[in-house]
Order: C-alpha cells, then structure tokens, then sequence
C-alpha cells in the first residue's frame, strides 16, 4: 500500500505546484526509553541482546548511550531451563548454545526474558514459532527492462520457498549483499503466510513482491562474484505487527499520512507503577537459509 | 381513491381550518431570463402578511381569505415584483423574476427581502452558481466545494485533501446530494476541483444543523446540489477555456416553456500540455479528468419529469508502471405531480456508483489489478401538503439497496496469479419520514419532524465476530465465521431521528431561530489517512460496525441592517453536537483487502462546537461576506491518547474568510478571497532508537494531536474583464491570481530518516501549493 500511496504523490506532485521543505524543528524528547534489541534465533551461532537508551530525534543514530548493568536471562518455560546472557562490550549481552549439552532452543517451545536493571525487572514471553521447511533455491534474473522495481539492465536474484501449510505463518527474511545486511527500514521484508495479506492463499511460493521486489528494489543489478544470502526467520503475529508499524512510520508524510504512533513494545516492567519507558522487542525465530555466488 | 384518502387523513388532523371561503394560488417561480424554476422563493400576501417558499422545484401553493390582493414575490439574486391577483377561485400562476445580476444599475433600488429573517431554516446557506463562478478559485476554475469552504463552519483539513468538514463532523458525514442522487466521493484530482461543473449548476444549499427529517444518512450536514434544467426559452450555448481544463454547456427548449434540456461536460488536458516534457517510456501517459452532465425535463398540465445524470472520471495512467482511475456515476429520474392545489409530490428513482480501478504492470507477465465500488439504487417519494399558510405537511418514504465491492484484486506474475478478492457486502436502508411546519413564515414558527430510519446488512456474506481486544484500542482478531444466504438478514438497525427547529421573529429585521436534530449514518468511509484517498472504502453497518449517531443542538440569532442605502444580513449562531460510535484505527491498521478489517476498527465519541459569525453585504458594487468560526471538534477512544480527549486531524480554532466582489463598471469586475485557519493538529516525534539496524522514531508519551501546524493563510485575486455584447455574443476573460503572496502553507509536518545522509533524521515540512498560482481563462456565452 506503501507504494501506492507513493505513487499516488508523486503523480501528484508532478502535475501541480507542491513543495517539500526541510525545516528545523525544535523537539524536546519526552522521556528516554530503555531499548531491548532482544533478537534471538535458533541457529548455532551466538547470540546477542543489547541494550541502549532512545536519543533525540535529532541526535545522529548510532550515539546512543548503552545500558551495561543489567542482568539478562532467557528461560525456556516448559522446564524452567535458564540461558544466562552476559556482557561483552557496548551494551551487548551474549550467550552461546551448545548442541552437546542440549543448551538450544526449540522450535514450538515458549520463552520468557527477563531483565533486571536499574532496580526494575522486565519480563517478555514469546514463542518460537517454525519456519519454512526449506529454501529450494535463489535463482539470478537477467533483466533488460528499467523501472520499478529494476534499476536497469543487469542480473536480479528471486527467492523460491514455499510457505507453511496452514495459515498464520508469518516470516522476516533477511537478505545480505557481501554479507551486508539490507538494513534500510524501506528494504523490510515481511510476510504474512505466502504474501501481505491475510486472504491470499497459503502454503505455496511466496507472492512476486516478497520473493523479487523486496530482494531487488533501491539497488544496482548484482556483479559476477557477489555473494548474497537469504534468511527466512519465524516471527509472532506480534513481531509481525511490530515490524509493520516501522514501515509504515518510516515512510509516513504527505497528503495520505496516517497519525504518527508510538510503536509498542511486547516488554514489560512487573512494577506497574514505577513508568519507566520500555521500547524494542523479544523476538524469537527459526532460521532457513542459502546463500549463492553470481555467476556469469 | 388514495389521494381522497390521503387527504381526509391530514384534514382531520388539521380541522381548524374549513371556516370562510378561501381559495388558493399555486404554481411556479422561474427566471424570467431561462425560465428555469427558483428554489427558495418567498410569496407574500401584503394584506394578511401569509406567506409561503418554493420548494426545491420551485412550486408553491397559498390558500388565502381575502378575494383580491397583491401578492410580493421574492428571491435571493432576484427583483422582488408584486402583481395584484383576484382570488376568486384556485388560481394557477408562474411568476417570473428578473435575475439583479443581470440588471446592476437596478441592485440599489430593488426592495429588502429579508429572507432570512422570515424562513425558519437555521444554519443552511445557499450559493447560487452565479455568486460561485465570480469566488476568485485555484487555476481560475469556479468550484463549488471550494465556495462552501468559504462559508461558516465549514472548515478542510488542507489544499488538496478532498472533502469537507462541517462542523467539527468528518468528510464522510456530509450527504452530497446531486439532482437527488447521493454523489460518494465529490472531488476530482484528489481534491483541487469538485466534480460539479459550476456552468451546470443552479443552486447549491448547504444545511449545517436543525436538519428537516426529509435529509437523512449522514451526520453533519446535507450539501444539495441542484442543476438546472435547462433554458426553456431559447438556446443558449456557454463555455470556457482555462489553464486546467475546458467546458462547454449547451442547453436549449426543446418544446418551448414546456421541455428543455441541458448538456455539460469538462476535460482538463494536463496531459496533452505536458506531453513535450515526459520522457519517451512515459510519453503515453495520460493525466485527465472529464465530467459529463445532462438532464432533460418535460412538463405536462400538472406534471413535470426530469432525468438527469452525471459521469466523471479521473484518469492517471502512467505508461508501463500503474494505472489508477476513480469516479461517480449517477442517474436520476423524477416526477413532479401536483395532485390537487396543496399537495405536491415528487417520486423520485436514482442509481448512483462509486467505483475505482488500479493497475500495476511493468511488463507482460507482471500485473496487479484492482477494482472496488459501491453502487445503490433507491426509491424515493416526497409529499408537501399546503394545508394553509400555517400548516404545511411533509412526509415520504425511501429505499435503497446498496452493493459494496470493497476489492476485487488479483497479481498476475510469471509463475500463476494470486487472488486477493474479498467478496461483496449488501445492504438496505428503508426510511420515512414527517414533518410539520406551524406558521413557517410567520412571527413564531416550529418545524417538528421525525424520520424513522432501517438498516438491514444482508447476505450473502460471511460473518465474523471477533475476540474481545486484550486491551483496549488493540487489534481484535477472529472468534468464528459462519456463512449466510442470499438476502438473509445479518444485522437490523432500527434508530428514531426526532428533528426539531424553531424561529421566533423579533421585529421585521431580525429573529431568533434553533434547531436540534438527531441524524443516523449506516456508511462509513474507511479511511485513516489525513487526506482522504480516493482508495478508501465505504463499509456499511454490520454486525461489528455499530451504527453512528449525532445529536446537534444550534440555536442562533439573524439580524438584517441597512447602512447608507446598502443592506446587509448578519448572524450569530452557535452549536454543540455529540457523536457517538465513531468509527477510529488501531495503530497501524490494515484497511485494504483485508477480509477481517472490522477487527482493525475501535470506535470512539466525539464532540464538537462552536461559534460562527456571519456578516454579508448584498448590495451594491461591493458585495461579498466575513465569515468566522470559532470551534473545537474532539474525539475519545479507549486505547488512544491515554483515553483522554484529543483533537480530530481537521480541527481549527479559528477561521476567518473574507469573500469580496467588485463592480467597477460593466466592463471590470474584481474579486478577492482571504482565508485564515489555525493550524491543525499533530504529533510529532521527539526520540528515537535503533533496534537490528532499523532507526526507529518516538514520541515519549502517547499523546495524540498535541502539536500545531504553523497557521494557513493565503489570498487570492481575480478580475474579469467582461467584453461588451456583441450580437448574440457575450465574452469575458478572468485574470485570477491564487495564493497572491506566495506563502508556502504547510500542509504537514513529518519526520523522516534521510538514508543519503547517513541516517540523519529530518523534519520536512510539506505543502500542497508552494507557489504563487496565476491563471487566465476566457469565457463564453452566447443566447
């Protein structure tokens, strides 16, 4: 719908006399938040969670203060099993799994974090949903044509997984160029089941926006030799809605804006009363992935 | 047999009345120019001071004592006459009234109507299409949506946003009436233009509050618009061509005094102008929007029919990337009867459709296709019995059949296509209606009136319910879903509208008049953007979506001065109007094709109110009107604002709108407009934080609209250079000038990340027009 409303401004735009100014604003920030970047995933690899406080909106990103006294835990709730996260540096918390000692996490089992700082403990319960059975294949598309979603002649890559059978599946995949993460709000790709909506079918190829568009728009064709990545990670209804709510924030001016909200959080304080501001997500996922090298 | 029956009924309800020997004068009120009837007219009996208006067709029925008398006829925009007429029996009459704008050396010497004080209708205005073309507007096209916005208590939420708000209510709580015919979305290039062709246009009311039980459907307020007829004398051909687009309006007698016909259509050729300047692949792009309006009208003895109907469209097809076109079809058929002197009747039949297309496709194989419609067909029948100039009865019934498409859309690519198609939802609306007016226009009148309301959501469809939210203000989702047949009734709303409105006449120039009228709304537009999209979707009540209601009390004072010769018509009004189950979003909510969007929506109240100023000059060189509104329109949701009350999108505090027009001599008219609104309301974000690599902003608390856009302001000029009649022929050329001193009006405030400059956010302040808009058009008339 983004890219609709997009285009809409733009004929807009083109036919009459409107402008965009960059303006200075002054904004006081209200309240610092506390921000939990609790992404944790089932691969064998180690895991992180960091902690930071919000910034100005002003400020540039990537000088916010980090947290780094807190204590994190998550705990599997099906046998109280605790997964101690300790801090390494920057307000990043690590744990690492072994498979020996059955220390993983497991598809289709609840977890709670918890957090304890500052005298306050948070608490999140979330599930560990299943992902795709399996990527087939990403396959390169030489393109000639020019337009969105191509930004001329050149190779293009499309993912091919099908989704879950049975609706209420929903999916983050994340594509790497070179190992660099697409990591621009407007490059999000999320699906609900095989596509964005909730009446589509089910169980089949994702639809053409998610397994191309998504993979292919805002960028130059791909070169002989690159590397790329896909990841498809589980997500909750709820993670899916959260990530939703950042799309459409980013992008979200003009004639056909919706009201500006607070994106919620699934983290909460156990003491009620004391308001402390909490922002960021525990998300828990199960991770398929392939990678390919562009060949000629 | 019926009409006997019908009758005695009324007359045994109103028996005070068969004493004397009384006769009654009936008939029309038409320009004398066109012949084209006049809404609104008010004749007088000067010996017993009776009096009566013309209903919308211009008809009229008086039954009074006294044998001979004169009787004074008098419009708005008319010379008043006066004819002395024996009444010794049941007199059929058509006065003709001279039109001043036609005759300016006369305006000074015309006699006081003092119309205003006299009808009892409250917080209703009414344009004619004459006072609308000379309203300096945006590219110099006259429009009849940007006139109202000049009008008290009518406020937008910005340049471009289609729609209007009226006091305080929301764009879909205006019912836009068109020959009868409801029109769905009235706004053409999103907003810049109405789809009323202002050459087409007799008369345009606008009623605010104290709203008669006739009206019904929408909460806030009823914009009529009625076009003409059509010349019945002589034919007559008229057009322009302006910087946007070009009319032309033929309209002629096809059976003089007895049937004639009008035809009308735009174009604007953006796209023909700029061709030269698109790129190759986009060189066959088309930007345009077209209208087309025709009506047709024959009389016969004590019968009149009409048919009219209307077909817009607005194209944007860019070649090879998307395709969207959206627009309104109506069709109306009417049929006036007079059964006997005092009891007129319209029936009226009308099918109107909002539809819209979109397309996507960059190639052969890739395709997204979507079309999406509300379409309905109503019965209509309208009685008025002029029982005597004290009495006047009102009464009628309706029933309308609506089909909604909310979305039919399918992706083709190059491995099959996906259906996302949602299925239809139908409705029916049953409503009737009556009303009384005791001594309408004399020193204390009432207007009483009650409309019995019905909606029934039918199948076939599947319904849902849904869990209750896990807290409030959050996304519902589906409990269990059943599917129902055809026509079988889902949800039955049954709702009383009690109507009330009141006028006690002070002195000859100046009254007390108020109004209380409860309104019903079973369609709502589905939208959460500021601006309405022409996207957006019409749902109607079902078994989650809880009819809206409006209560709206108004009371206000009307005054008419005459200050050195010149006269002037001022008034004060103020109201309070309560709303209930009002339709609000969850955050973040997904309106488009989805099956289960009635879990996406919460429902809220709201209140508005207000104080409105009106003064107006309507004599003289110098013509025009000050207008400003003081008003506050609020809305409370559980789940949004930390459920306190917050201020709607459209909210302005102040409005302040000069409209001024100039007769220099017969060759220069000039003309200028000042707006002045208090800025809107917004939130802004005022932190932000980063989680996996995604910058994400924040607002701190949950407060909704708590800041302002910068104020809006802006005036426009214009002047019309009027060529002497040559022949047959009459020419003017209008110089116009919109936003004269190029303020940049912001529109929005929004905040964005800007990925170029290494994730630096940016506050943009957007604005619809950012310049200074000159415009030429040049107009013709010829009869």
């Amino acid at each position: 719908m983004n890219h609709i409303k997009k285009l809409m401004f733009l004929s807009l735009s083109l036919l009459l006399f409107s402008c965009e100014d960059i303006i200075e604003v002054s904004v006081d920030q209200k309240q610092v938040k506390l921000v939990v970047d609790a992404f944790v995933n089932n691969l064998d690899t180690t895991q992180t969670i960091r902690l930071t406080r919000s910034i100005p909106y002003f400020q540039k990103s990537g000088t916010e203060p980090t947290v780094t006294d807190a204590t994190v835990i998550i705990a599997d709730t099906s046998n109280l099993k605790v997964f101690p996260f300790t801090h390494t540096q920057d307000g990043i918390y690590t744990w690492t799994p072994n498979k020996s000692t059955g220390d993983t996490f497991v598809v289709g089992r609840s977890y709670a974090l918890f957090i304890i700082q500052g005298g306050d403990t948070l608490i999140s319960i979330t599930k560990l949903n299943p992902t795709v059975n399996a990527i087939d294949s990403i396959i390169t598309v030489p393109t000639e044509g020019n337009g969105p979603p191509i930004a001329g002649p050149g190779k293009y890559i499309e993912l091919h997984a099908n989704d879950l059978p049975g609706k209420g599946n929903f999916y983050w995949i994340k594509t790497f160029r070179n190992d660099t993460f697409y990591g621009a709000t407007r490059n999000l790709n999320i699906s609900q089941d095989m596509g964005n909506t909730s009446n589509g079918q089910d169980g089949e190829l994702f639809i053409y926006p998610i397994r191309f568009n998504a993979l292919n728009e805002f960028f130059r064709p791909f070169r002989d030799g690159e590397k790329v990545r896909i990841e498809i990670h589980s997500i909750s209804l709820e993670s899916f809605y959260w990530f939703n709510l950042i799309v459409n924030e980013s992008n979200n001016g003009g004639l056909f804006s919706t009201p500006p909200v607070n994106i919620q959080t699934n983290i909460f304080s156990f003491n009620p009363n004391k308001k402390i501001g909490i922002a960021g997500l525990f998300s828990m996922s199960a991770v398929r992935y392939k990678e390919l090298i562009i060949k000629e | 047999m019926f009409k006997n029956a019908f009758v005695f009924a009324l007359v045994s309800s109103f028996f005070s009345f068969a004493y004397g020997q009384k006769f009654t004068l009936s008939g029309y009120v038409k320009d004398s120019a066109s012949g084209e009837s006049i809404n609104g007219a008010i004749i007088t009996a000067l010996n017993t001071a009776e009096s009566t208006t013309t209903n919308s067709y211009g008809f009229f029925s008086l039954t009074v004592k006294s044998k001979k008398q004169e009787f004074r006829v008098s419009a708005s925009g008319y010379e008043a006459t006066t004819e002395t007429i024996d009444l010794s029996n049941n007199v059929d009459i058509v006065f003709s009234l001279l039109s001043t704008i036609e005759t300016f050396e006369e305006i000074n010497i015309r006699a006081k109507l003092n119309d205003n004080i006299k009808k009892i209708d409250i917080s209703t205005q009414s344009i004619t299409g004459k006072v609308i073309k000379k309203i300096p507007a945006f590219l110099g096209e006259a429009d009849v949506i940007k006139s109202i916005q000049l009008l008290p208590g009518v406020t937008t939420v910005g340049e471009g946003a289609s729609g209007f708000n009226v006091r305080g209510g929301s764009i879909d709580q205006n019912l836009v009436l068109m020959d009868e015919a409801p029109v769905f979305n009235s706004a053409h290039l999103f907003g810049f233009f109405s789809i009323f062709n202002p050459d087409a246009v007799k008369d345009v009311q606008l009623v605010k509050g104290g709203i008669p039980a006739n009206y019904g459907g929408r909460l806030s307020s009823v914009l009529d618009v009625t076009t003409k007829d059509g010349n019945q004398k002589q034919p007559s051909l008229n057009g322009g061509v302006g910087t946007i687009f070009s009319r032309l309006t033929l309209e002629a007698p096809i059976k003089k005094n007895r049937s004639s016909f009008l035809i009308s259509g735009r174009r604007s050729y953006i796209d023909v102008l700029a061709k030269p300047f698109l790129p190759d692949n986009l060189s066959d792009s088309r930007f345009y929007f077209y209208d087309l309006t025709a009506k047709v009208n024959y009389s016969y003895k004590r019968d009149k029919f009409f048919i009219s109907t209307y077909i817009g469209d607005d194209v944007f097809f860019a070649a090879n990337a998307f395709g969207v076109k959206w627009g309104n079809t109506t069709v109306s058929a009417r049929w006036n009867h007079v059964f006997n002197k005092k009891l007129f009747s319209n029936l009226t039949y009308y099918y109107s459709r909002y539809r819209y297309n979109l397309e996507f496709s960059n190639n052969d194989d890739l395709s997204f296709n979507w079309t999406s419609y509300i379409e309905n067909n109503s019965v209509k029948a309208d009685f008025k019995y002029y029982l005597n100039p004290k009495n006047e009865i009102s009464t009628g019934f309706q029933s309308t059949y609506y089909v909604f498409k909310p979305g039919n859309a399918v992706a083709t690519n190059p491995s099959g296509t996906n259906n996302f198609s949602l299925p239809h939802k139908y409705a029916l609306e049953n409503a009737a209606y009556i009303s009384h007016d005791a001594n309408a226009n004399g020193k204390f009148s009432v207007r009483t009136g009650l409309r019995v309301s019905q909606f029934l959501y039918l199948g076939k469809s599947t319904v849902y319910t849904y869990n209750d939210a896990p807290s409030p203000g959050q996304r519902r989702f589906m409990d269990s879903s059943w599917q129902v047949g055809d026509n079988e009734v889902i949800s039955n709303y049954v709702n009383l509208e009690p109507r009330l409105g009141f006028k006690y006449q002070i002195n000859k120039t100046s009254a007390i008049k108020g109004g209380y009228n409860r309104m019903v709304q079973n369609l709502h537009l589905i939208s959460n953007t500021s601006a309405s999209v022409p996207f957006d979707v019409w749902s109607p009540s079902t078994n989650n979506i809880k009819p809206e209601l409006a209560d709206q009390y108004t009371i206000g004072y009307f005054r008419n001065l005459t200050i050195k010769k010149q006269d002037f018509e001022a008034s004060v009004e103020t109201y309070y109007k309560d709303l209930m189950n009002q339709v609000d979003y969850v955050d973040g909510a997904n309106l488009l094709l989805n099956e289960q969007l009635e879990g996406e929506l919460i429902s809220g109240i709201g209140r508005a109110y207000g104080l409105e100023l009106y003064f107006k000059k309507n004599t003289g060189n110098l013509t025009g009107w000050i207008s400003y509104t003081l008003s506050k329109s609020e809305r409370r949701v559980y789940g949004i604002n930390d459920d306190n009350w917050y201020p709607n999108r459209f909210d302005r505090l102040h409005n302040l709108y000069i409209v001024a027009q100039y007769k220099l001599n017969e060759k220069w008219d000039f003309a200028a407009n000042f707006v002045f609104s208090s800025g809107t309301p917004t939130t802004f974000y005022t932190g932000q934080y980063t989680v996996q690599g995604y910058s994400i902003p924040d607002a701190g608390t949950n407060d909704r609209n708590n800041v302002r856009n910068p104020d809006y302001h802006r005036l426009d000029l214009a002047a019309t250079y009027t060529k002497k009649k040559a022949g047959k022929w009459e020419t003017n050329w209008v110089f116009s000038v919109y936003n004269a001193y190029n303020r940049r009006n912001p529109f929005s405030i929004y905040f964005q990340t800007n990925y170029e400059n290494k994730g630096q956010n940016e506050a943009i302040q957007f604005s619809v027009i950012g310049s200074i808009v000159p415009a030429i058009s040049y107009n013709f008339k010829w009869n």
